[in-house]
This record gives structure tokens, C-alpha cells and sequence, in this order.
């Protein structure tokens, strides 16, 4: 019997925001037999620590989960505990809310772009490099990064891990005064934008790929593109309220991840900026819309890479700075006005509730159980990159049996660039691949 | 440092543990304001080429929590001159030392992970219950200006000042209403260290403690003033060590409850 061939291509360490990731191929005789995207990031038991706190608590621990995403974890968690008072914010409430979540998404997005990926696509070794290199495209990212970081920071309090958000309302309304300046931020922030949208239109990204994602997301509340809803939607067009992810989310640990990984009944899929392009692309604002329409993931059928995830980001910040625009122009000329009965003290009961939002990188889900005090007895939070995590091995699997003929260089980069596609909450990764010979 | 060319560039490096990143982040955001003076030996979160090798000063993010963290942790200490225990999980074990504190590591994992699970974990701890830490520097973030600061006189070769008076010395000093009196809000800010600008105050809402926990922090006085407010004495606690702030600091409060 002649010796099987054996080949592991590895990459030890991909740093990622939530911790630590690697990656492992196993190609047996020219076939690849297993995949494996194992996240050996420190636990941290978000779901047990919670238990026997205060409800009012809760967007302050669960922020901590990830500093990048942190905002979305705050408005998740208050979303959660609203649900079960049963309490609808005011307009003025959700414009700001909206705005800090907007400030986020550039800020995440930006950061994944330029300081992730743009090193692989314009030939730098990594962030400093592209600072040496790209003067102009460093200079767009400190831009942008300060344009999402000054909005959170008015709205939030700080640039990340917000303290003016709580359930039942902001501690503090920002003045107009304070307002104002982000509205030059936003427009520079608009230039930026067009410009990366033009690099990012110059790469060769593949636009064909055998994948066809099933794509999940949150179907925006209001008339205009957005990131938060109460109704999840996947591609076949199946719909489902996001009180019953437990229902259509099946959720397993893996042997060698310390992540979880969700599967829709029995099917991988795709959460994120694609998934969102993909069902809402018709609230865009017209800028953004025209760009969407001309570029290759306006063709429904047909099949763009994973690749083309870092360039449905940048049409999501052009959006975002759009409709950022439009939300400050509403809070200068409105009266700002907060909730009343903000205190939940006296109407504490038990219930369950959950929230959802859609976060960078896709749909982020956290539910908690109260008692009659309002302590926390259950709680479970399912975040974006345990849902795309079997998909990413499905994409590593599709992309290294298509480029395994290839000289492993390439291949290395290719299956990176892919990961790296996926991980806008990743600055910067060990670019580290190594493909060894087993025997 | 670079005006002096008789001597060397200082070797730096900022290496995270188990965290949030958020550290990491804040340093991301600043620089371009240290690298005309130092060499960034490694930087996994933002850099490619990262090298081994003696280093001046190690930034490390992140509290102890798997094996794998303290070996990192050992192998950092060996060859670093300076260590910097930055953010809140590093100084003190932010959230998951303090929740965890009530719990044991394994029933964690099991009830997160179920029954079969095998991972290594350990009870999450600061650094320095395992190495010698020159520089402790929290906030959950770090602040900014902070680290600046505490940066540039490691590379003046001087230990930096770095205050542990509470919060509400920058409330008086803003001239900032008191959330705990006016508004009976249950504010830690009279036990949290300074550093953040008091920034919850400043908004009308309660100090959390993110920042740890400050000089001689009187968690006494601070509960009964809390129990007076109405709050019920486990849910003071639970808030009081919710950032990592160590048991040790509550043996009255904990014999008092049983
Ligand atoms: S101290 Fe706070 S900001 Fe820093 S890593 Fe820990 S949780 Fe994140
Ligand atoms: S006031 Fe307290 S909780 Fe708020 S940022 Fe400062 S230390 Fe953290």
C-alpha cells in the first residue's frame, strides 16, 4: 500500500479581538479532510458571572466581553432588560442610541479595513509598514477611527465601554453645542470614506466562489437601513422573532475551541455587513445605494467571496456617515426629551428577555432571566463570531481544496486574507502561516 | 532614545493575556505619539513581524486566567526590565476575577461549556499573585493621558507617579453634584481609584468601580452608607467586588452577613 500523503497547513496564531485563534488544514493525499478554526482565546464564563447580579448591571459587565463591540453589548443588554420591564424608549432616546451604535460601526469597520486588511491588499507587512508606506490611507484611518471614537465619546462618555448608556434612558443628554463639531468630523469622514471605497475597488477580489451563503439577519425597525430589530431573516426567507434563538439556533462547544459554534438547523452560515447588504440593500441612502448596485454584490445570483466582506463594510460606513448626518440634524432642531418612569425600582417583576442588535460583525443576541428582586438567574449571550465560525471552516475548507495545486506561499496568503476578511473586530493579526510536511 | 544617539532605542512590548482588548486599543489609538522613541519589539494585536529578545518595558493587558496566560506571563517577566500591568483584568482581575470570586473556576466552565468540557481553566487572577509587577496602571480602559504619562517616565528611567486617591477627589475637583448624596445613586466613587476624570459622575450616573480599588478603601463605611440608601447589603458586595476588588477588603462585611 503505497504511504498516504500527509500535508497540515497551519496558522498558529491569528490574533483576534475576543483572544486568540488558529488554524489547521489537514489535506490527506491531495484531499483536505478536516478543517479547523480553534479559538484558544482565556474564558471568561460571561454567561455564569452575571448570575446573582443586579439588572442594572448588566451593560457594564457584558461591555467587557469585547472593548471593539463594546457598544453593542451595552445597547444588547439593555435592550434585554427593557423587554422585560416593558419599556419603549423616546424618540430623542433611540436618534442617540442610534448615533452612538453608527459611531461604533465606523469605528470597528474602519479599523478592519485599514489597519487589518489594507496591509494584505496593497503589498504592506502591517500596520506601521502601511503608516510608512500609505501616508494617505494611514491618515484616512486616524480619521475615521477618531470620527466613530468623538461620537462615541459624545454620546457614550468615552470612546469605548460607554457609561451614559442604561436601561431606561441616558444619564445625560449632550448638548447642541457639543453635537456640532461632529458634524464636520462627519463631513471629512464622507471624503474618506469615497476614497476607500475607490481603493477597495481596485483590488481583484475574486467574484466567483462555489459558497453559497446562508445569510441571517436582522430585519432594521425603521424605514431606514440599520442595526437593530426584534425579527431575525435568513435567505429562504424564513423569518422567526429573536425571543425564540434557541428555537432555530443550535448551539454545541467544540473539543478544540474555546468558541462556541451555531449552526441554523443543520447549516453554517453568514452574519454580518454581506448578510445585511444582502436583504436590506434597498434602505441604503442613495450614496451608498450606488455604490452597492455597481459592485458585483448587487448580482444576487451571482456568487461573491467572503473577500467582498471588508468592501460591503465600507459602503456600511458610507451609510453610517450618512445617516449619522441626518440623525444630528434631527437632535439640533428638535426638542430632546428623555423617558419618563425611567426607574424600573418599582415595577420589578421576573420575566425573560431578550436583545438583539446587529453588531460589526453580524447579529449579537443577549437574554436574561430576572427574579422578583431583579437579579439575574439566567443569562446567554451568542455572539456574531461563534455564528460565522463554522462558516469561516466551511470557506477555509472551499478555499484550500480550490488553491491546494497552488505553490503554498499563495495559498497561505489566501486562506489568511479569507480569515482576515471575516474578523473586522481584529486589528491586526499574526501573519504567521506555517505549512508543514507531516511525513 | 532617538535624540541620543549614544543610546539605544528602548525595546517595547504589548502583549495581552485574557481581556477585552481594550487596552491594547487605547494604545493602538496613541501610536504614533511613542514611536519616534521607542522600538516595538512586539505587538501581536497590531503588528506582523513580531521578535523575542530582552525588552525595557512590557505592556501586558489581561488577567491570568488558563495556563496558557501564565506561561506568557512568566516568559515576559524573564525577559523584560520594566513590567506594566495595564487595565483593570491586570491590576486587579477586573469582571471575571470579581463575579468569579462567588464561584469555582470548573463549575463555571461546566455550566458555560457543559459537562463534557475539558479545557484548562484557573480561577482568573491579577498578575501579581503570580510575578513581580513594577507598574500597576488600571482603568477598564486604561486612560490615555495615563499611559502617556507613565510611558514617558519609564523612558526617563523613573517609576511613575501614578495617583490611587478616589474618584470623588475629581468630582470636587470638576465641581461635579455628588450622585451618592443628591441623587441617593449607589455610587463607589468614595472607594474607586481616580484616573478616569470621574467620569460616571459627570454624566449623573453612579461609579461603577472600573477603575479598581483606590487607596485604603473604606468598604465599611461605604456599605453602611450604601445599606442607609436602602441597598441591600448582597447587592452592595456583589457591586463592590464586581471590577476585582479583593476579598480581603470585605472580611467584616462577609462575617457580618452570616
Ligand atoms: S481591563 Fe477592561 S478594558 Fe482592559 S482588557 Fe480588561 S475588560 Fe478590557
Ligand atoms: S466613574 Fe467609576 S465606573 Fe465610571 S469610569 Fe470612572 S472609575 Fe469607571
Amino acid at each position: 500500500m503505497s504511504e498516504i500523503e500527509r500535508t497540515e497547513i497551519e496558522i498558529p496564531e491569528i490574533s483576534r479581538v475576543e483572544g486568540h485563534s488558529a488554524v489547521t488544514v489537514d489535506v490527506e493525499n491531495g484531499k483536505v479532510v478536516d478543517v479547523k478554526l480553534e479559538v484558544f482565546e482565556g474564558t471568561r464564563f460571561f454567561e455564569r458571572i452575571v448570575l446573582g447580579h443586579k439588572y442594572d448591571e448588566m451593560p457594564h459587565i457584558t461591555s467587557r466581553i469585547c472593548a471593539i463591540c463594546s457598544t453593542g453589548h451595552v445597547l444588547a443588554a439593555i435592550k434585554a432588560v427593557e423587554n422585560i420591564f416593558q419599556f419603549s424608549p423616546s424618540e430623542t432616546e433611540k436618534l442617540f442610541r442610534e448615533l452612538m451604535h453608527l459611531g461604533m460601526i465606523i469605528e470597528s469597520h474602519a479599523t478592519h479595513i485599514c489597519a487589518l486588511a489594507l496591509p494584505d491588499f496593497v503589498g504592506a507587512a502591517d500596520l506601521s509598514d502601511l503608516a510608512g508606506k500609505h501616508e494617505n490611507e494611514f491618515a484616512i484611518w486616524t480619521r475615521l477611527r477618531d470620527l466613530g471614537a468623538s461620537i462615541q465619546t459624545v454620546v457614550g462618555g468615552r470612546p469605548f465601554h460607554p457609561v451614559n448608556l442604561h436601561a431606561g434612558g441616558l444619564s445625560r443628554y449632550p448638548s447642541r453645542k457639543e453635537l456640532r463639531p461632529l458634524l464636520v468630523k462627519l463631513e471629512r469622514g464622507t471624503e474618506d470614506a469615497a476614497h476607500l471605497i475607490t481603493l477597495l475597488k481596485s483590488f481583484n477580489l475574486p467574484t466567483e466562489t462555489e459558497l453559497a451563503p446562508c445569510f441571517l439577519a436582522l430585519i432594521p425597525e425603521g424605514d431606514s437601513y440599520g442595526y437593530f430589530g426584534k425579527t431575525i431573516k435568513a435567505s429562504d426567507g424564513w423569518q422567526a422573532p429573536v425571543e425564540e434563538y434557541t428555537t432555530y439556533l443550535s448551539e454545541s462547544s467544540v473539543e478544540y475551541s474555546h468558541s462556541k459554534r451555531s449552526l441554523l438547523g443543520t447549516k453554517p452560515f453568514m452574519v454580518g455587513s454581506m448578510a445585511r447588504l444582502f436583504f436590506f440593500s434597498e434602505k441604503l441612502g442613495k450614496t451608498a445605494k450606488d455604490i452597492f448596485d455597481k459592485s458585483p454584490l448587487a448580482q444576487k445570483n451571482k456568487r461573491v467571496s467572503s473577500l467582498w466582506n471588508n468592501f460591503a463594510q465600507a459602503i456600511e460606513i458610507v451609510e453610517a456617515i450618512e445617516r449619522a448626518t441626518v440623525i444630528i440634524e434631527i437632535l439640533l432642531t428638535s426638542t430632546i426629551a428623555g423617558s419618563e418612569n425611567t426607574d424600573f425600582k418599582n415595577k420589578l417583576k421576573a420575566g425573560r428577555g431578550v436583545g438583539a442588535v446587529e453588531c460589526p460583525r453580524g447579529t449579537l443576541y443577549h437574554s436574561y432571566t430576572l427574579d422578583e428582586s431583579g437579579n439575574i438567574t439566567a443569562a446567554d449571550m451568542i455572539t456574531p463570531s461563534a455564528q460565522n465560525s463554522a462558516h469561516i471552516e466551511l470557506d477555509i475548507r472551499k478555499a484550500a481544496e480550490l488553491e491546494l495545486k497552488k505553490a503554498p506561499d499563495h495559498l497561505r496568503s489566501t486562506l489568511e486574507t479569507l480569515v482576515r476578511a471575516y474578523d473586522p473586530c481584529n486589528t491586526c493579526a499574526t501573519h504567521m502561516v506555517s505549512v508543514r510536511q507531516l511525513k | 532614545m532617538s535624540n541620543n544617539p549614544a543610546k539605544p532605542i528602548p525595546k517595547v512590548a504589548v502583549e495581552s493575556l485574557t481581556g477585552c482588548a481594550g487596552e491594547l486599543l487605547v494604545i493602538l489609538d496613541n501610536l504614533e505619539k511613542l514611536v519616534p522613541f521607542i522600538r516595538i519589539m512586539s505587538f501581536p494585536f497590531a503588528q506582523s513581524k513580531n521578535e523575542d529578545g530582552p525588552l525595557d518595558i512590557a505592556f501586558v493587558e489581561g488577567s491570568v486566567s488558563q495556563p496558557h496566560d501564565l506561561e506568557k506571563l512568566k516568559r515576559i517577566r524573564a525577559k523584560t526590565r520594566w513590567l506594566v500591568a495595564i487595565g483593570n483584568c491586570a491590576v486587579w482581575g477586573c469582571v471575571q476575577a470579581g463575579s468569579c470570586s462567588r464561584c469555582h473556576a470548573d463549575d463555571m466552565m461546566h455550566s458555560v461549556y457543559g459537562d463534557t468540557c475539558k479545557f484548562e481553566v484557573m480561577q482568573a487572577k491579577p498578575l501579581e499573585e503570580f510575578v513581580k509587577v513594577d507598574v500597576r496602571l488600571s482603568g477598564c480602559p486604561i486612560n490615555a493621558t495615563q499611559f502617556l504619562s507613565v510611558t514617558a517616565s519609564l523612558l526617563k528611567d523613573h517609576l511613575p507617579f501614578i495617583t490611587h486617591k478616589p474618584v470623588c477627589l475629581e468630582c470636587k475637583l470638576r465641581e461635579t453634584a455628588c450622585v451618592l448624596i443628591e441623587k441617593n445613586l449607589p455610587c463607589l466613587g468614595p472607594v474607586t481609584a481616580a484616573g478616569c476624570g470621574a467620569l460616571c459622575p459627570r454624566v449623573g450616573a453612579a461609579c461603577y468601580g472600573c477603575w479598581g480599588p483606590c487607596q485604603e478603601p473604606q468598604m465599611e463605611a461605604m456599605a453602611t452608607i450604601l445599606q442607609e440608601k436602602g441597598y441591600e447589603l448582597d447587592d452592595v458586595l456583589s457591586r463592590l467586588q464586581t471590577f476585582g476588588a479583593p476579598k480581603e477588603l470585605f472580611t467584616r462585611m462577609a462575617s457580618e452577613k452570616n
